[in-house]
């Protein structure tokens, strides 16, 4: 039976589980490997392929205003306006789990943000939809589960496009639900899976921080000053930590327009009594001179070494590298992708494009509020939420199987991947 | 004198406030400001290029040491200087040559006092050269002023010459101040209009289809791109929106306003979009003598990613931005910090940045510079 086809580039798992349950469940490692090549995404301006989802999509899709050419292969950005409508669709959709529901609204209103977060919510709200499940009868639980979980993660994907870890993390429980022995009671099933999604959070996420954290902390050396973009998690992990191991550095926090996230770690680490220096994206080449080591925070690592990482990580990292400063990138393996990217454009994620005209807080600058129709049509806002950063600007990149260059990543990509798919 | 020390005094207090934005009113009003001065000075009889000279360099010094980033104020002081030297040259060339060429004596110290072309011919002569030629390691280390050097052949023939000599000379000393302001006035004339004249290039540097990014906001640029559009090339340009000042998105309205396709992005996105950018076209604060450029701050990193990307990066400066000093440790010393409420709220941030609560050494410092050095090998034209 058909998945429902996903509207972009999600995980190939659709194409890939369908072929293996025509199979057998145990085939060879062969031919695991090759429908394991993620076919061409699909565009959203594409419409043999788009057409289906968006008569099924529960948002209503903005307006095509101020649309920038270039990234027309991509979908509009939803922002949070979108929630009372969503809200009162919520008796409609009763085939959505309200856990996940949840998460999809936190999602599309920006409460969550950061690949680890998103993804452990994710997986949390499926664990506590596959706890209530139950089959229907004259269905098999892996193909009704399947499809049910593919409902939800299209859902999912409508609130806010999927972040790469969170694309691994369901290719993941798909194939734990393929692979579930057809012997097994419907209950002994659905702890299993719950038990295995427990241990995938717990050895991907938590312990792999816990690595990447010791790892990091040996390059962190007294009288440091050490730059972090944007506000990363694991970097905040890092910094806090060699805090209390007693190193004495300073941080550098630098942060961006619109979302300004930088501006809430800093408050996380001035609390702990870290002594910071804030700025902002523009002023690095001035401050580039004293800094000695810079730590950025990946959102996925593709197979080339291309870091995809929030928007600006790219200037950052070639600035540093023009002034010969060394760049850590400290990502957990599980966010390591196959695909190759070459730039920012072919594949992105649009943010709201008002979010720039707005600068909060200084009603000095509001400079393009009060636009004519005319100013209107020939002006375009972009709002781009990720970027990709080459591979030679990054010196080493930090992960839970150690500290490895970015020319490593497809080896951990082929020799690592097999084995969470195989537990 | 009077009124124009106080026009003097406040000009420097506007300087040193900051009062004043942009190089080029600045640059306008300090020719302006130093037209006054000059045409106030009172001229001696005799050496008025020292006289004028030494007023203006007083005045310049001043108003360099009020605000020493403005690099515009120094350029234009020197300019004037060297129109001073530049007429006061011309004029007694022009003498020179004038008077009969027979009746030149070489003499600088005995003149021959038996005709007036002879003598006047002497004193023009040693005038000049006191004027031609740059002033000696003796007399710049124990600063005896140039114009010592002159009085003693010109007094000699003065008292004997009486009026002619006299009326020969102020009206020399009128015909160099008046030359001296007509230049200035063309000075200023050439600041003002240095928009028009860049512009009238643009045709040959943007072609159609063509995509330009741009940062932040400069008078120059939107000239630039809105005499090409006049021409009816239709081209596309990006400006990055040049946090912490947002000027980019007052250019951006500019842009659209006059019918331009534009695209405002976010100083992040630089990098992600510079693969698809045709050239970098920039303003530019002050063009210093290495050839490196002070630049509004992030100018440095899109210049970066320009080489990286083999985009062309063109800067465009007016000729009172040409600065003949060269960068030391210009992000430091060329360099302004503005206020931190720019990136922070004083009020949400107020726990943080409290630092007499206790802890000593205060843990939050917010840089906010002002400029970005870009340099010389970064810069393609």
């Amino acid at each position: 039976m058909k998945q429902p086809p996903q509207k972009k580039d999600g995980p190939p798992v659709a194409s890939s589980i369908a072929a293996s349950e025509r199979i057998g469940v145990d085939r060879s490692v062969e031919k695991e490997r090759k429908k394991d090549l993620p076919p061409p995404r699909k565009q959203f301006d594409d419409e043999s392929r788009g057409g289906r989802a968006k008569r099924r999509s529960v948002l209503n899709q903005p307006e095509a205003r101020n649309r920038v050419e270039l990234f027309r292969h991509l979908p509009p950005h939803k922002n949070g306006t979108q929630l009372p409508s969503l809200e009162s669709k919520f008796f409609e959709l009763h085939e959505k789990h309200p856990a996940v529901y949840k998460v999809g609204l936190q999602y599309l209103a920006g409460d969550l943000s950061g690949g680890n977060a998103r993804c452990i919510a994710m997986l949390q709200a499926f664990q506590e939809a596959i706890r209530d499940y139950s089959t229907p009868p004259e269905k098999t639980l892996t193909r009704d589960l399947t499809s049910k979980i593919g409902g939800f993660v299209s859902f999912l994907i409508e609130c806010r496009p999927l972040s790469m870890s969170m694309g691994n993390a369901i290719r993941f429980l798909k194939s734990r639900i393929a692979r579930l022995p057809l012997t097994l009671s419907e209950s002994e099933a659905k702890t299993t899976l719950c038990s295995d999604i427990d241990r995938f959070i717990n050895e991907k996420i938590v312990l792999a921080d816990k690595v990447i954290l010791r790892h990091a902390a040996t390059k962190i050396r007294d009288g440091d000053v050490l730059l972090t973009y944007g506000s990363s998690c694991v970097v905040e992990m890092i910094l806090l930590y060699a805090h209390e191991l007693g190193k004495q550095f300073r941080v550098v926090v630098v942060d961006s327009h619109p979302m300004l996230e930088g501006q809430k770690l800093l408050r996380r680490l001035v609390v702990k009594g870290l002594s910071c220096t804030y700025t902002q994206l523009n002023a690095i080449s001035y401050v580039m001179h004293k800094v000695t080591r810079v730590f950025l925070g990946a959102s996925s690592i593709f197979s080339n070494g291309t870091v995809y990482s929030t928007v600006g990580t790219a200037s950052v990292a070639m600035v540093a590298h023009a002034f010969r400063v060394p760049v850590l990138v400290c990502c957990e393996a599980y966010k390591f992708h196959e695909r190759v990217q070459l730039d920012s454009i072919c594949f992105n994620e649009l943010g709201d494009p008002d979010a720039i005209s707005k600068v909060p807080g200084r009603v000095d600058v509001n400079y393009l509020d009060n636009l004519t129709d005319k100013q209107k049509e020939n002006l375009e806002l972009l709002n781009l939420k990720y970027d990709a950063t080459p591979s030679d600007y990054i010196s080493v990149i930090v992960t839970d199987y150690g500290m490895i260059p970015p020319t490593s990543v497809p080896v951990i990509v082929r020799e690592y991947r097999k084995e969470y798919l195989l537990i | 004198m009077p009124d124009t020390q106080a026009l003097v005094n406040d000009f420097l207090n506007k300087l040193k406030k900051r009062k004043i934005e942009g190089s080029q009113a600045t640059a306008k009003q300090t020719a302006e400001l130093l037209r006054s001065v000059i045409s106030q000075t009172r001229m001696p009889y005799t050496n008025q290029a020292a006289a004028l000279i030494h007023s203006v360099k007083a005045v310049g010094e001043r108003l360099i040491a009020a605000n020493p980033v403005e690099l515009a104020v120094g350029n234009v002081v020197r300019r004037v200087l060297h129109i001073v030297r530049e007429e006061d040259l011309s004029l007694t060339t022009a003498a020179m040559a004038g008077l009969n060429l027979s009746a030149e004596s070489d003499d600088e110290d005995d003149t021959d006092r038996d005709n007036h072309p002879a003598l006047s011919a002497a004193a023009i002569a040693a005038a000049s050269r006191s004027t031609l030629r740059p002033p000696s390691l003796q007399t710049l280390l124990e600063d005896v002023p140039d114009s010592a050097a002159v009085p003693h052949t010109s007094s000699s023939g003065g008292d004997s010459e009486g009026k002619s000599k006299s009326a020969d000379k102020s009206s020399r000393s009128r015909k160099l101040k008046h030359d001296v302001i007509e230049a200035v006035n063309e000075l200023i004339q050439d600041i003002s209009t240095c928009h028009e004249l860049i512009a009238e290039q643009a045709v040959e540097h943007i072609h159609q289809n063509e995509v330009i990014l741009t940062l932040g906001s400069s008078r120059t640029v939107l000239e630039f791109l809105c005499a090409a559009k006049e021409k009816k090339r239709s081209f596309r340009v990006f400006v990055a929106e040049g946090a912490p000042r947002y000027q980019g998105h007052l250019l951006a309205k500019e842009l659209v306003t006059r019918g331009l396709q534009t695209t405002l992005i976010t100083d992040s996105a630089v990098f992600a979009m510079i693969s698809r950018v045709n050239m970098v076209i920039v303003g530019a604060h002050a063009v210093m003598a290495n050839g490196g450029v002070i630049a509004p701050v992030g100018l440095n990193m899109v210049a970066l990613a320009a080489q990286k990307h083999a985009v062309p990066f063109v800067v465009l400066a007016g000729s009172h931005k040409l600065c003949p000093l060269y960068p030391h440790h210009p992000e430091v010393l060329l360099n302004e910090l503005r206020s931190p409420s720019e990136l922070l709220d004083f009020g949400e941030f107020s726990d943080c940045l409290d630092f007499g609560s206790g802890i000593g050494a205060p843990l939050l410092h917010v840089v906010n510079p002002t400029f970005d050095y870009v340099p010389p090998k970064l810069r393609r034209a």
